[in-house]
């Protein structure tokens, strides 16, 4: 026996961890190494000694009931290792910056001598690894600080802005709460679809057909879009679509993000519009004329026509049937003149019963088959009380060096010509 | 449950064995802790993660907090060990243990951990003494989680099949009680099987 415990203390000599063996009543049997280097107790002052006399701080009640549960049920009890040092303090020598200032320890204690009531108390140095716990732990709170305050954020975006996620095809795979809720849908109508059937009111539409064109080519793109709600109610919304890449460069999803503006068009709309005929008013219509005046590629062989058309014997109407009914007649004027346009062809209230009209990639031959092609809608009018109604037309075309004022004389030219020679007629004047 | 691989008789013997188990434990916390308690039936199910998440889900409220110590066992049978009580039991049990009436985080932990090892120890102990086989235990660990995030997705990784042994225990004149779940895989499954059907073998020799 006294053999085996002497080859025990070899062993026990060589261990890189503190190894300690005591009684039921806390006496020393040994005391390794490892634990004089780091406690500074030599092994002869302790052992044979209690170690109450050296660490009167233990709580050994527990550690008595901790030994005695070992030896009873002869298995390996443990001390709680995950907070404040429960065992023995054993002060840490780091240098260097350290969050504690004695080990941290695993104790375990194991079967050693049941006869003699003789447990082995294994204490292994856990500092490193609690300490990388604890700034883990740290670290991990500051995240969920950090998330807490991301969670704040996406509540924020998800309830205030409008925001769709689509994949690479635009099939929608998110939307935010005040998207789905501004458009009069659930989320889960939404997911799957996709983006352009649902929303676009007009595919045909030349910003949309850009915005198709610049996101094929990975772009992002930013513009005013009309849509419409799941009521099918027209709105304005202002709209950025950015591509997201992936590292080959290939299209992985879209985001797109809404703000609405329908107020804000109805505004300009109506800033625009005449109030009574709903067509565009006399300034927009300057703003337009100018704009295409500005266009370089204007030649001989391709211009555009200015018409003026004017109701003939208005003042007739407002001073025989009253001012209502002059109004209907240039609402059903404006109305017939929309039936007869082309899309790209601008119609304005000029002013009174004044309509001007302009006439892209025509010439002076067209523009004056055109106008007399409205003329026969005008004349084909029948209005209530009124009757039958005529209207005499201007003609001119876009020439080099033309202005505004230079192309308005001669439609104008042109009006008082067909009004001279009898009205219901259309006069072409050449620049 | 796949009974091609684990029985109905296999189930009736390893849940006879736990209930054997069970009473040594109830015993050794009477003898090394002065405390009287009693032990439910252990109930017994081999399933799947879901089944494990569906069975914590029921077993654990969702608005409570607990006290979780797992402990690790290897040998020819190896699992985890798991004992959960919540903040209240386990207040208490520190309370009875050192003596405080208001016991701190590191009390209440390390008693919880010291019942643990007593529970573990006297359960796996005797089931690996029936079934002739030895076990290794590894320092437990104790964590105080919300609600019944028992065992998070990255911990059931790689478990196929799992066999729950879970059972209350109750000391009702210290208001202390607990849930066990002793989780073993596939592996171990198949070996429990074997050691059982040796151990049936020599009943019927």
């Amino acid at each position: 026996m006294t053999h085996t415990l002497d080859h025990c203390n070899i062993v026990f000599e060589s261990l890189e961890n503190g190894t300690l063996v005591v009684d039921e009543e806390c006496t020393v049997w040994s005391w390794n190494k490892w634990l004089e280097i780091n406690t500074g107790i030599a092994s002869e002052t302790i052992i044979g000694n209690n170690l109450t006399a050296f660490y009167p701080e233990l709580d050994y009640k527990g550690f008595q009931r901790k030994i005695r549960t070992t030896l009873r049920l002869a298995t390996p009890t443990f001390y709680d290792a995950s907070l404040s040092n429960r065992f023995i303090t054993i002060p840490r020598k780091k240098v260097t910056t350290s969050l504690l200032t004695s080990m941290q320890l695993q104790v375990t204690i194991s079967p050693y001598i049941p006869s003699l009531k003789r447990v082995m108390v294994s204490i292994h140095d856990i500092s490193d690894l609690h300490e990388l716990k604890m700034t883990l732990q740290h670290r991990m709170m500051e995240i969920a600080k950090l998330n807490s305050v991301l969670k704040q954020d996406k509540q924020i975006i998800d309830t205030n802005l409008m925001i769709v996620k689509t994949d690479c095809g635009c099939l929608i795979t998110d939307t935010t709460e005040a998207f789905s809720h501004f458009f009069g849908y659930e989320k889960e109508e939404l997911v799957g679809n996709s983006l352009s059937s649902i929303f676009v009111a007009n595919k045909h539409d030349t910003e949309f057909l850009q915005m198709k064109d610049l996101l094929q080519k990975k772009q992002k793109w930013s513009g005013e879009m009309e849509v419409h709600k799941k009521n099918r109610q027209q709105v304005w919304m202002d709209t950025v679509i950015s591509p997201y890449l992936d590292e080959t460069s290939e299209i992985v999803s879209y985001t797109a993000i809404y703000h609405d503006i329908t107020d804000k068009k109805r505004i300009e709309l109506l800033s625009v519009t005449d109030p009574l005929t709903k067509l565009y008013n006399r300034q927009k219509f300057n703003e337009v004329f100018e704009e295409m005046l500005m266009r370089q590629h204007w030649t001989e062989d391709n211009t555009f026509g200015l018409l003026i058309a004017d109701v003939d014997y208005f003042k007739n109407v407002n001073d025989t049937y009253g001012h209502q009914v002059g109004d209907a007649v240039l609402i059903a004027m404006a109305d017939t003149l929309t039936g007869a346009i082309r899309t790209s062809d601008i119609l304005a209230r000029w002013g009174g019963e004044e309509f001007v009209i302009l006439l892209p990639d025509m010439d002076m031959e067209k523009a004056a088959l055109v106008a007399d092609k409205y003329r026969q809608a005008i004349e084909q009018m029948n209005i209530p009380e009124v009757g039958l109604i005529t209207a005499s037309f201007g003609v001119t075309v876009f020439s080099k060096g033309d202005t505004q004022e230079k192309m308005m004389y001669r439609a104008d030219l042109g009006l008082y010509r067909a009004k001279k020679n009898g009205r219901n007629r259309v006069e072409s004047v050449l620049p | 449950m796949q009974t091609d691989e684990f029985s109905s008789d296999h189930l009736d013997v390893l849940k006879e064995l736990m209930n054997i188990a069970m009473g040594n434990a109830t015993a050794s916390i009477a003898d090394l802790l002065q405390a009287f308690g009693t032990m439910h039936i252990p109930h017994l199910t081999i399933t799947d993660m879901d089944g494990l998440k569906k069975y914590i889900d029921e077993a654990l409220k969702y608005d409570e907090k607990y006290y979780v110590t797992k402990q690790l066992f290897g040998g020819i049978i190896g699992g985890e060990f798991i004992f959960v009580m919540t903040d209240e039991s386990a207040a208490n049990l520190g309370n009875y243990l050192y003596d405080v009436s208001q016991p701190n985080d590191a009390d209440i932990m390390d008693a919880v951990i010291e019942l643990t090892n007593i529970l573990s120890s006297t359960i796996i102990s005797r089931l690996t003494e029936e079934l002739k086989t030895k076990v290794q235990f590894f320092a437990p660990s104790t964590e105080i989680i919300s609600g019944n995030h028992l065992i998070g997705d990255e911990d059931t990784l790689n478990y196929h099949k799992i066999i729950i042994v879970s059972t209350v225990m109750e000391f009702q004149s210290h208001k202390i009680s607990g849930q066990i779940f002793i989780l073993a895989r596939d592996e171990t499954i198949i070996r429990l099987r074997e050691l059982i059907d040796q151990k049936l073998e020599e009943l019927y020799a």
